[in-house]
């Protein structure tokens, strides 16, 4: 073959024209940011008067809800809306990747209480108490507090989750069981009654997998017993031999052996459990949120509808103290469209969002807006109502202090050794004291 | 003469030093040639310095630095201190145990299974295609996929394995199976049946690329069916027993869909890949996680080349 000079110009040009492209496709597609160093939160990204209509936002949540509802959203505003889910655990994982490599991920995504230590110290998010404003804020009440940091709101309020417990009364009325129990030993004679007249496969549905929803019950027994799992200063005290913590996990275990939960609980995580309470596999589900409540008397959604109530969490010498989980809807800074996302999260507070997403079987969300709560306890559609608010009241932080900045840490660490113990692989005391060992590394800055 | 000729006669004659025409044009084209397949070659090299040097650069750099609580703040050097903590954390000296464990069981079942699959295959026989596009479909689905399916199997409380065992009375009771000694088995079980085509069309290929003629000569010198199995097989397919090997081993050794879709991130079965994982994207530590994914690189680059060398050594 041969050569022209123009030939070879020519191809030397446009391979260098390619390769322009190609760099410049490789070093444009990085936004700010990077895991070696970053910026701090940068001051109220919103501007009221900005003109949203026509942009296009993604959502990133673990639970789905229906685009019924979602469509009014762009009815309103003429934002198109992607609604992602993908499961809890998944989220967090993909949050901490795109945040921590500074590219967008989505415009409006979750954001857990637990989050708020770690996350809201890294400067992921847009503070928003700007853009909510004092009154959306004050409306939101104690609840949102759990993501404040630093002095910033990081997060509105979308689910007002706590843990209570749901039963099935068609199967307490079939063993012969008249009230919902109110203490641990109280509760041990319901299931050891349960088990004996076989009202159901299993008595009771309690996730224990390695997973944070299997992390969960051990929480919130250690806490209905009376007991912390850490002091005022966030060091851990769960890892005595005699705490309340180690008599919670030890509950656990038991209620395993005596077959009042399946075996199968240890690879369970909470949607699961809950879905088994659901098909009538269990007749109390221990360690719920309110939400499911709604999802279990729905004939779509449950073979159990209308048998569905919830029980306070049962303590030692009558109703146990319980911990919020409330999870809210957050901006980072890498959205595309930041006044496009904060006009999503504005609508979804409105009470009659909240309302709909709370009445609407699939969905479930408790609201946290105080508007919201009477607008449905008024109209009657607040599901037992009258325990959901009592379990309010017993409410006790999970960390006195808020969630730390090494909260994750000993989250991953916590769900893999309390499963191991269930599993029957380690003791729960040596389980526990490996856990309190661990946390206080953590907790010293190691 | 005419003016012109006796001009020409009477200037200088200066010597002609340059290559000869032909040779110029040969160096300048050679010349043009080299640049020209540098310039084909740059976008190939870009994407790569892109997509791997520079990753891998700045991977090694994150993790010879200490993880600030707060992920954004500045870090400090510490060289190889991280690397130094992931060998002393007791859940990665598990998780390498567990992951040996995984490699042990999955290369016996593959080179054995592969093997017999090969030798079976190897012949003609009605419908060997349907046999073979069958084999194939495991290797063809996503390991996520495949573990959703085996976890209908293993499912303990109304899974179809318990099912079968309590019918047949070998079992009393629905097993956990992924809570007992069965969930490492089980889970290289899984990972088995999706690499087992792989190995065994690699073996194929090694028992077709030996010549009929070699078998037919031994069988004239009276060798029976094992003996030239053990002879002649086995020997000549030493290179492709090599390939597969090592295909096998890097399989093995980064096993994690399985692993995640079977048990999540339970401690039991946790392996070394699902430990890089914890520590980066679960708990938001990529100084830790990256030391981790390099000791995992360096280790399967270290039995790739092992066994490379193996089989350059046996095709000597």
């Amino acid at each position: 073959m041969v050569f022209s000079r123009r030939r070879l110009q020519s191809g030397m040009y446009l391979t260098a024209v390619v390769c322009a492209a190609l760099a410049l496709s490789a070093c444009g597609s990085s936004s700010g940011g990077s895991s070696g160093g970053g910026s701090s939160a940068p001051a109220a990204h919103f501007n009221p008067n900005a003109k949203i209509r026509g942009q296009h936002i993604t959502v990133l949540l673990p639970y789905a809800v229906p685009q019924s509802i979602l469509n009014q959203f762009t009815q309103q505003t003429g934002v198109k809306l992607t609604y992602v889910t993908a499961g809890w655990d998944n989220v967090k994982s993909k949050l901490i990747v795109a945040n921590t490599a500074g590219t967008y991920i989505a415009d409006v995504t979750e954001f857990d209480w637990s989050f708020t230590g770690q996350f809201g110290g890294s400067g992921w998010y847009v503070p928003l108490e700007s853009g909510l404003g004092p009154q959306l804020i004050s409306d939101l009440g104690n609840v949102n507090k759990a993501f404040d940091t630093n002095g910033h709101t990081y997060a509105a309020c979308y689910s007002n989750d706590y843990r209570l417990s749901l039963y099935n009364k068609k199967d307490f009325a079939a063993a012969g069981i008249t009230s919902w129990p109110t203490t641990f030993s109280q509760l041990d004679s319901v299931l050891a009654t349960l088990k004996a007249k076989h009202a159901a496969p299993y008595p009771m549905s309690l996730p224990l997998g390695a997973t944070e929803g299997g992390l969960t019950p051990w929480y919130l027994t250690t806490l209905a017993m009376g007991g912390q799992l850490f002091d005022a200063h966030n060091k851990p005290v769960f890892g005595q031999p005699n705490s309340t913590a180690s008599k919670a996990l030890e509950w656990e275990i038991q209620a395993l052996k005596k077959g009042w939960i399946s075996p199968g609980s240890v690879t369970l995580d909470d949607t699961p459990a809950a879905n088994n309470f659901n098909a009538g596999e269990a007749a109390i589900l221990y360690a719920s949120g309110p939400g499911p409540l709604a999802t279990a008397n729905d004939p779509s959604q449950s073979k159990i509808a209308g048998n569905a109530a919830a029980g306070l969490m049962p303590g030692m010498n009558g109703p146990g103290s319980s911990f919020g989980l409330p999870e809210g809807l957050a901006i980072p800074v890498t959205a595309q469209h930041k006044d496009a996302a904060l006009a999503f999260i504005k609508w979804w507070l409105e009470p009659k969002t909240q309302e709909e997403m709370y009445t609407t079987g699939s969905v479930g969300f408790l609201p946290c807006s105080l508007r919201a709560l009477k607008l449905l306890s008024k109209s009657g559609k607040l599901e037992d109502g009258q325990v959901l608010q009592a379990e309010l009241s017993h409410i006790v932080p999970l960390f006195p202090q808020g969630a730390p900045v090494w909260y994750s840490k000993f989250d991953t660490r916590a769900q893999q050794l309390i499963n191991a113990a269930a599993k029957g692989e380690m003791t729960p005391s040596n389980a526990l004291s490996q856990l309190a060992s661990y946390t206080s590394t953590l907790a010293s800055g190691g | 003469m005419t003016g012109a000729a006796l001009d020409e006669a009477a200037a200088p004659r200066v010597p002609d030093r340059r290559p000869p025409r032909q040779g110029r044009l040969a160096l300048t084209l050679r010349r043009e040639s080299t640049w020209l397949g540098w310039w084909f070659v740059a976008p190939a090299v870009i994407v790569t310095v892109a997509l791997v040097v520079y990753p891998l650069v700045l991977g090694f750099e994150t993790s010879i630095h200490a993880q600030a609580p707060t992920l954004t703040a500045p870090s400090k050097l510490v060289g190889a201190a991280n690397y130094s903590d992931v060998l002393k954390d007791p859940n990665t000296v598990s998780a390498t145990l567990h992951t040996l464990t995984y490699v042990g069981i999955a290369l016996a079942l593959e080179i054995g299974g592969g093997l017999a699959i090969a030798v079976v295959l190897h012949r003609a026989f009605r419908g060997r295609g349907i046999v073979l596009a069958i084999l194939i479909m495991p290797w063809a689905l996503p390991s996520v996929v495949s573990g959703v399916l085996w976890q209908r199997i293993f499912a303990p409380d109304n899974g179809l394995l318990n099912s079968i065992l309590v019918n047949l009375h070998i079992i009393h009771q629905p097993e956990v199976w992924m809570a007992n000694g069965w969930a490492i088995p089980f889970i290289t079980l899984v990972h088995v049946w999706g690499v087992l085509p792989l190995v065994a069309l690699i073996l194929l290929a090694g028992l077709q690329s030996i010549p009929d003629e070699v078998y037919s000569a031994s069988a004239v010198d009276g060798a029976n069916a094992v003996r030239q199995f053990w002879h002649i097989t086995l020997p000549l397919l030493r290179p492709a027993l090599a390939v597969a090997i090592t295909v096998g081993l890097v399989q093995a050794i980064t096993i994690f869909d399985e692993i995640y879709v079977l048990n999540g991130t339970a401690l039991n079965t946790a392996s070394v890949l699902m430990q890089v994982y914890n520590s980066a994207f679960v708990d938001a530590d990529f100084a830790h996680g990256t030391a981790l994914a390099f000791l995992v690189a360096l280790a399967t680059g270290v039995f790739a080349v092992i066994s490379l060398l193996a089989s350059r050594r046996s095709t000597v």
